[in-house]
């Protein structure tokens, strides 16, 4: 019987001893409560309790309040450790969106490493700090976003004329005082975009300076030329509150990223969909490969120096790109975090995005270019070459521009090249639009310096001769590059019937006999040391036997 | 009137009964004073509806620890803690997708040590379980399911399959990836004969496999409908039914004499401690005619020496010591590790590899060579296997003995290195050169059903155990081969399970060389 008294007693002060250090850790060790206990007002001690923001609209109970009490709504003057401080301004109240639709990470949790997302199997950590406009992407998306030199443009302009003297953007500028000393400073501009961009400040501004007999409104405001006006309202309607944030997302539009990317439906199949690229959960992506931390900004970092070194088998080249912008398209790729919120949280941008098919990307054919095609036929229309890919068609050339109708070229985006990486934008779901597709050709006619085609007086089918004939020299001439079926090797394939369709016989002998300068098409109407000059007959036959492919499909 | 005695008012008897009130209240809620002497200690126990399972006075046989090694009480404490538990957990606990997962949440960050007693319930569960099965093994190894406790050891077999059913039923309740794909795979497993009726071609007509999956889920998939199932199951059906079969459990121990004990028990043990009180050694008229009504050996009448001692406090020392140190495990299991809890459970995202709760993993491996045989005919072979060893082994040799009986520990020695060795055999060539599917690739799923690594080492046992009972002529002796092997295999193929397979049920080495996608 003592021994088993012996247990009893030991097994009861082991179950008592065990109890008072849960109770302890419950009550004492929380690291909440020690940080609400250094934290104080003016009037003494904060009250140490459990605080969240609770929205159910949102499903949101965020208890990052608990430990960063001088965030929650209504607290102000709270002195302590860092994490107590207020929140900086912000455009939206926490107390009615709560803090994890922003700012990502675990609401409910009451451990920092948990809270912060750190923790294993939870699918969003926060956002980090230094992406944190990122953050935006759970709700809006940002539309008209133009390209990055337009964006740049204006940007320049801004500081040109000095705006910054009076107005503040994104924390920078205002310290003139248009009435004088103590007068008021001129408007935040950080949210111009999105409070409508001012419509009519020329003319108020030009009013007042003309008014004013001396000050700072006679000395700091003048007229401004109307290209540079056009460039500040780009500009300024880009200012939504979310800095770095557009300028990303102009990045991602002007790299070509879409041309295999869709994002919210919009782009090519080649590459995974980018829609919800930012919420991916980093326990379910693969590491294996990536140096540093296991966090999803790092892994995209890598995976832009060298996409196939992460993703073994990945079909997306090496695009050599700047450290910068890898962080920018990080950070773009970081707010594709489309939430699956109610619609009544839903900003107007993403209604206007989402139901209206409001373009991400400003319509001009600079933007559209950047979106869709620089990639692949390179950011000026020179044509690209990456490794173990055929070479992408220099689409600006001068010598193309000036052969090609503005049709050919229409049809060439519309209906794309079948079997090869061109994709019909016209056609597919995610594409581009009649006008966009007009606005593109008259952009590479920017590109290349050519505005126009030369005009071709014949119909479109007239070569006649000697397919044979044809045959031979295409045998001697061309197949090496283009195939000995033209199916395309290195060079872009003959026998494309959509190709064949929309060239005409015009398009097709100006080529030969002209070449493409600057690529390794040369013109065969002259001699050079490797090949005869070709004369007309010989380029009709050699057009005739290019059609007898058209035929055999 | 004066010198006059005057009787007692009213309003002064209530005056002193109030005074009294609460002495009196403790005399009648210990109505037979403190259990000093034999005869309070035995009022004291069968005077308390809570304490009247135990016999008043017990056996020293059975107070040794190397009789029980207090097994069963370990499991009945362990399901009294997850009670407590669960009873705290079912207050914030919303049965609901989603809503699930957030209420568990909620309460691992809020509630004041919610996260505690959450692990303190996962622990509590899973020592029941190994507790469970450790004491069946030791009934078995004890021979203490010979006559006339051949009934209770089927008691037993039902709280064995009730305490997996409690924690499979508990294991979705958090909703997270975990328990969503792990009752998924067990949905799964009950589908299983679907294998046989689909090789037979009737499932059209007789889709028994489909039906017990819809009868689980409540729908076709894992989802709201399973979840309130589950959560019945879990808080109110099964431990309904567990108590009830576990005051059976505690009564028949009462019924059938006591725990057992061999034949030369009390010589063994020598003389009772001097100051023990030698009671009914001469029979009182009344035992007697008690004893007459009621059969069995429950009256130790005329037997003396008497070799027992007071339950109170003997015995309740005992069970309250392997009470509160079963406690302390939990406790200390649910301060070091946190139960699991994984993402919020997502239809679309499978985990891989999913697999069902640990002690069904021995299953999983089998199913994973045929469904129907891992899911309906092993654990049906063993479960009826187990349900007939007291009607099959009806010897007396070794009863209350450590591995008692013919053969005796070295035949146990032997079953266990035939048991492990056959078993990691028949894995090993499973997993170095496939199986049947592998070499012949348009063989009947039929013959795959009926000659896979579970069901050849299930044939391998009997074989083994039929050798036994031939060579010792002894049917006890092929039993204890038998459960031997079986219960060597049963960790064989859970270990597999749990740490050697991989996603796609692929074999690894260890969970460190899973491929990340």
């Amino acid at each position: 019987m003592n021994r088993n008294k012996g247990l009893l007693l030991l097994s009861s002060l082991g179950v008592l001893a065990l109890l008072v250090a849960a109770a302890v850790q419950e009550n004492i060790l929380k690291s909440w409560r020690r940080i609400q206990g250094a934290a104080k007002t003016e009037a003494g001690p904060v009250e140490v309790r459990l605080r969240q923001i609770v929205v159910p609209g949102l499903k949101a109970a965020d208890r990052c309040v608990s430990c960063h009490v001088g965030m929650a709504p209504g607290e102000s003057g709270i002195l302590g450790p860092r994490a107590v401080a207020a929140h900086p301004p912000l455009a939206h109240d926490p107390g009615e969106y709560g803090c994890t639709a922003c700012h990502g990470g675990q609401g409910r949790a009451t451990e920092e490493a948990d809270a912060h997302g750190a923790a294993a199997f939870w699918p969003e950590p926060m956002i980090p700090l230094r992406y944190a406009y990122a953050g935006c992407g759970t709700c809006h998306t940002h539309v008209r976003v133009p390209s990055q030199s337009a964006l740049e443009r204006g940007r320049n302009v801004f500081e040109q004329l000095d705006c910054l003297a009076c107005h503040k953007l994104d924390g920078r500028g205002g310290t003139l005082r248009p009435w004088g000393v103590g007068g008021m400073e001129g408007p935040d501009l950080s949210r111009a975009g999105a409070a409508g961009g001012g419509v009519g400040w020329y003319e108020r501004h030009l009013e007042k300076s003309q008014e004013a007999t001396d000050g700072v409104w006679k000395t700091c405001f003048g007229a401004i030329e109307e290209s540079a006006r056009a460039d500040l309202a780009v500009f300024l309607a880009s200012r939504v509150g979310a800095p770095g944030l557009v300028e990303a997302k102009a990045l991602f539009h002007t790299l070509g990223c879409r041309g295999c990317h869709k994002v919210n439906g919009v782009g090519g199949d080649d590459g995974p969909d980018l829609t919800r690229a930012g919420a991916r959960d980093p326990g379910r992506t693969d590491f294996t490969h990536v140096p540093g931390e296991p966090a999803l900004p790092n892994w995209f970092a890598e995976h832009f120096r060298d996409p196939a070194k992460i993703v073994p088998g990945s079909l997306m080249p090496v695009l050599g790109l700047t450290e910068e912008q890898i962080d920018g398209l990080t950070f773009y790729l970081l707010s594709l975090r489309q939430s699956g919120f109610p619609e009544a949280y839903w900003p107007k941008d993403r209604i206007l995005a989402d139901r209206f098919g409001e373009r991400e990307f400003a319509a001009d054919g600079a933007t559209l270019y950047g979106t869709f095609c620089a990639a692949c036929h390179g950011a000026e229309g020179q044509g690209m070459r990456y490794p173990g890919m055929p070479v992408f068609p220099a689409v600006a050339n001068p010598d193309f521009l000036a052969v090609a109708s503005d049709e050919f070229i229409a049809g060439a985006v519309e209906r794309g090249r079948p079997g090869r990486r061109m994709p019909a934008w016209g056609e597919k779901e995610g594409g581009l639009r009649a006008e966009e597709v007009r606005s593109v050709v008259a952009h590479l006619r920017v590109l290349g310096g050519v505005s126009a085609a030369e005009p071709d007086p014949q119909p479109p089918r007239w070569a006649e001769g000697d397919a044979q004939v044809g045959e031979r020299l295409f045998g001697a001439y061309c197949a090496g590059c283009h195939g000995a079926t033209g199916q395309g090797a290195e060079s872009p394939a003959l026998n494309n019937h959509v190709l064949l369709s929309t060239a005409s016989d015009t398009y097709l002998a100006r080529t030969i006999a002209r070449g493409r300068r600057g690529t390794s098409m040369e013109g065969y109407g002259d001699a050079s040391t490797v090949h005869p000059a070709l004369s007309a007959e010989e380029t009709e036959a050699l057009v005739r036997f290019i059609r007898t492919w058209e035929k055999a499909q | 009137m004066s010198g006059q005695q005057r009787p007692s008012s009213a309003l002064q008897d209530f005056a002193r009964n109030l005074r009294q009130a609460p002495r009196r209240f403790l005399e009648t809620v210990f109505r037979h004073g403190p259990p000093r002497t034999d005869r309070t200690r035995s009022t004291f126990v069968f005077g308390n509806v809570f304490l009247h399972l135990h016999t008043a006075r017990t056996h020293r046989w059975s107070l040794r620890w190397t009789t029980t090694l207090g097994l069963g009480l370990v499991s009945a404490a362990a399901f009294v803690i997850t009670l407590v538990t669960g009873i705290l957990l079912m207050f914030y606990y919303k049965p609901y997708p989603d809503a699930a997962y957030q209420s568990i949440k909620d309460i691992h960050f809020v509630v004041p040590t919610g996260q505690f007693m959450r692990n303190i319930h996962r622990w509590a569960a899973n020592v029941m379980v190994v507790a469970v099965i450790l004491h069946m093994a030791r009934v078995f190894y004890t021979g203490a399911y010979r006559a006339p406790r051949e009934f209770n050891w089927v008691i037993g077999m039902g709280l064995l399959v009730t305490t997996l059913g409690l924690s499979f039923t508990g294991y979705l309740l958090p909703w997270d990836q975990l328990a969503y794909w792990a009752i998924t795979i067990g949905a799964n497993i009950a589908q299983s004969p679907r294998e046989i009726t689909d090789a037979l071609g009737i499932t059209e007509w007789a889709d028994v496999g489909g039906l017990q999956r819809q009868l689980l889920l409540g729908s076709d998939v894992v989802g709201e409908e399973a979840l309130i199932r589950f959560y019945l199951l879990h808080v109110m059906l099964l431990p309904l039914l567990l108590a009830a079969l576990l005051a059976v459990h505690f009564w028949r121990i009462r019924k059938d004499g006591g725990l057992a004990r061999p034949a030369g028990a009390d010589q063994r043990l020598g003389p009772p401690p001097g100051d023990t009180y030698p009671v009914f050694t001469e029979a009182p008229q009344k035992t007697y005619q008690l004893a007459a009504i009621v059969r069995g050996r429950t009256a130790a009448v005329g037997n003396g020496p008497e070799n027992t001692l007071p339950s109170m406090p003997h015995l309740f020392y005992a069970e309250l010591g392997v009470f509160m140190l079963t406690t302390l495990i939990c406790l200390a299991l649910s301060l070091w590790i946190d139960a699991p809890l994984k993402e919020l459970a997502n239809p679309n995202v499978p985990e891989n590899p999913a697999k069902a709760p640990w002690y069904f993993l021995g299953l999983q491996e089998c199913v994973s060579f045929s469904a129907f045989m891992g899911g309906v005919g092993i654990p049906l072979i063993v479960l009826v296997g187990l349900g007939l060893i007291p009607y099959l082994d009806r010897e007396d040799k070794g009863t209350g003995e450590w591995f008692g009986g013919p053969g005796g520990w070295p035949l146990v020695r032997r079953a266990v290195l035939f048991g492990l060795g056959a078993a990691i055999g028949v894995e090993a060539l499973a997993i170095r050169c496939g199986w049947l599917r592998e070499w012949f690739p348009d063989i009947p799923q039929l013959v795959i059903t009926f000659v896979n690594p579970g069901t050849i080492l299930a044939a391998l046992y009997a074989v083994f155990s039929l050798f036994e009972v031939r060579r010792r002529n002894s049917v006890r002796a092929g039993a204890l081969a038998l459960f031997t092997c079986f219960l060597c295999g049963f960790v064989v193929l859970t270990v597999i399970g749990t740490h050697f397979r991989g996603p796609n049920w692929d074999f690894f080495w260890s969970p460190a060389d899973w491929p990340k996608h």
